[in-house]
């Protein structure tokens, strides 16, 4: 813990930054795009972003195995898997580019692989001799609701749809990548390579949006939206008073690390 | 046999951490009879949507409504086809849930976790862990646009005695015209496999082939025939199956063939290898097998599904999971040190 606490500081009392250069990237939807950001009874809404922690994951910067056991699948590891990486790159949650994304509706429904089947209170239910015991009046277990979707509606995030978003540091990025549930192809472009500059510590405003997560300590947050997903809320809109990062256009605060480093998480 | 070109794509065994081995196939999905893919429920419009025609100058301005054939709806019909035959070989497993037993099942949310569909497209949210899909696939598009490609049909099923009312004289309510996809119509897919063995790549190749009816109401219409027209590894993907629609719209527009309904499967095939030929120039695709090594490789593919062999070669792709089904079945200190150990290697 106090080892960690040194390597913040080292970071935070560097006039340099951490990185160079930064790219703005263009992320484009060769198909819809869906993330449980919202589920509201039996819809599914994907909000219009992509969270930063999904793209680090999807550009191939860290890798998660293929089989949670149970130890480990009811937590995630953003911790042990992303933080490693903030001495090397970090990347914005992407935004629309062009202000506003589009979605569109799907209706789902999931069947069994059986020849019989029958839907109950939100449940497929498969044991056709089961019938016979729920017209006599009984309720089998396989006729009870359970708690998992069997049918509903999803909004993804519509094909087509372009998003940027900031990548700094000199870690590579695929030219296709898979975002989402349903492992979404989209295509990756870099738009535009632009230097950093360190900007003192000042009252800022931002166009990018950000990780709640990953802002730096003793930052003052001004005003802001909250786009509240999971694992970590978003803003947009910052106004905020702390040293800055400024590439291009793009202001941003200074030392934005996945996890804050993982300090301010309290691990 | 020429699966062996695929070696380094290839894993020897299943790993729990991603490698970086791509290989995709080009599928091309052709309707054989009525067909319908919809999202919305009876009733509603076939999935469809707005693209741009093709990639390139006028066609890129150039506007057209094609036909979707969703992830969904390709892989769902394909594991349950693999599915059968694990069933009838009894190499699904079974599960305790409560004082139940259950047998592996789609949907029940009592995934076995052991089974080779259980390894190889994954499940959630089952006892406890999940496991993630190594079979990716993608949005198929038609190369023709909807409006050439769909018709209508008007659905009346009449009561016994042949007419449209019953004895009582009530009319009756079953008259409907519902939407198809007509015969005929092409869809271009890339499926990417991500770390299989050579076992494992013929299982899900065999599942492909096999599969011959999609979408609604599978049992009576839904038709489907697939062919793999080229077979890629890397470490890398492919360009998206709507990139491929468009390129080969821009290759028909190129050689003056019109796009019309209906295609010739041959012209189709013939610009699908055009456009599929420079991909291994584009970064991270380093291998492309020839029209012969592809040959060999579905012949190989047809051989392990073959009467005299699908059985022992299932059940030897059964056997080669057999390492880790023990971990979870151990003792829990024990299976996580293992576990620990192999995320280390």
């Amino acid at each position: 813990m106090p080892a960690q606490l040194n390597l913040l500081d080292k970071a935070e009392s560097a006039t340099t930054p951490r990185f160079n250069t930064a790219k703005l990237v263009e992320l484009w939807c060769a198909e819809p795009v869906f993330f449980a950001s919202r589920e509201l009874s039996d819809t599914y809404y994907t909000e219009g972003a992509i969270g930063n922690y999904a793209l680090a994951y999807a550009f191939g910067w860290a890798r998660s195995p293929y089989r949670l056991t149970s130890s480990e699948a009811g937590r995630p590891r953003y911790i042990e898997d992303l933080t490693p990486l903030n001495h090397e790159c970090y990347v914005l949650p992407a935004w629309s580019a062009n202000g506003s994304p589009t979605f569109r509706f799907e209706r789902f429904n999931a069947l069994s692989d059986a020849y019989w089947y029958a839907m109950t209170n939100n449940r497929v239910a498969t044991a056709r001799e089961d019938v016979l015991r729920v017209r006599r009046g009984d309720k089998p277990n396989t006729f009870r609701p359970s708690n998992y979707p069997q049918t509903g509606r999803l909004r993804l995030i519509e094909r087509n749809n372009r998003f940027h978003t900031l990548v700094f540091g000199n870690h590579d990025i695929p030219e296709y990548i898979r975002l989402g549930k349903f492992m979404s192809k989209v295509r990756v472009q870099i738009l535009e390579e632009m230097p950093i500059t360190n900007l003192p510590a000042a009252e800022y405003s931002s166009q990018a949006y950000f990780s709640t997560a990953d802002l730096p300590s003793g930052i003052n947050l001004l005003s802001f939206d909250l786009i509240s997903i999971p694992p970590t809320p978003l803003v947009k809109n910052l106004r905020f008073h702390a040293e800055a990062w400024q590439a291009g256009n793009f202001i941003v605060p200074a030392n934005l690390q996945f996890c804050g480093g993982g300090v301010q998480s309290g691990v | 046999m020429s699966i062996e070109k695929l070696n380094s794509f290839l894993a020897p065994t299943y790993e729990n951490f991603p490698k970086g081995r791509m290989i995709s196939l080009v599928t091309l999905r052709t309707s054989l009879s009525e067909l319908i893919l919809r999202t919305e429920g009876t009733g509603e419009p076939m999935c469809r949507e707005f693209v741009q025609a093709g990639s390139t100058g006028d066609s890129r301005r150039q506007v057209v409504q094609r036909l979707v054939m969703t992830k969904r709806k390709q892989v769902a019909p394909e594991r349950r086809k693999g599915r059968e035959h694990l069933r009838a070989y009894n190499l699904l497993y079974t599960i305790k849930k409560k004082e139940e037993i259950l047998t592996c099942s789609l949907n029940t949310n009592a995934p076995c976790e052991m089974c080779i569909d259980c390894f190889l497209y994954g499940f959630a949210a089952g006892g406890g862990g999940a496991q993630k899909s190594r079979i990716w696939t993608e949005d198929a598009f038609s190369i023709l646009t909807a409006t050439d490609t769909l018709s209508d049909r008007t659905i009346n099923a009449i009561f016994e005695t042949g007419t449209m009312r019953d004895e009582k004289g009530n009319a009756s309510t079953a008259l409907n015209t519902s939407e198809y996809i007509k015969p005929g119509v092409h869809f271009l897919d890339v499926v990417t496999l991500k770390d299989v063995t050579a076992d494992e790549f013929r299982y899900l190749t065999g599942n492909i082939l096999l599969t011959g009816r999609y979408g609604a109401v599978s049992s009576r219409v839904g038709r489907m025939e697939n062919q793999i027209l080229g077979i890629f590894g890397g470490i890398a993907e492919l360009p998206s199956s709507l990139e491929l629609v468009q390129a080969i719209h821009d290759q028909f527009t190129t050689i003056g063939t019109p796009l019309e309904h209906p295609l010739d499967n041959g012209d189709l095939i013939d610009a699908t290898k055009t456009v599929i030929a420079s991909w291994t120039n584009r970064r991270g695709v380093s291998l492309q097998l020839s029209d012969e090594e592809l040959a060999a490789v579905i012949a190989d593919v047809d051989q392990h599904w073959s009467d005299a062999e699908r059985e022992a070669f299932l059940r030897r792709l059964d056997q080669s999971y057999e390492p880790f089904r023990q971990v979870g079945e151990s003792k829990k200190g024990k299976g996580k040190k293992k576990e620990t150990a192999e995320a280390g290697s």
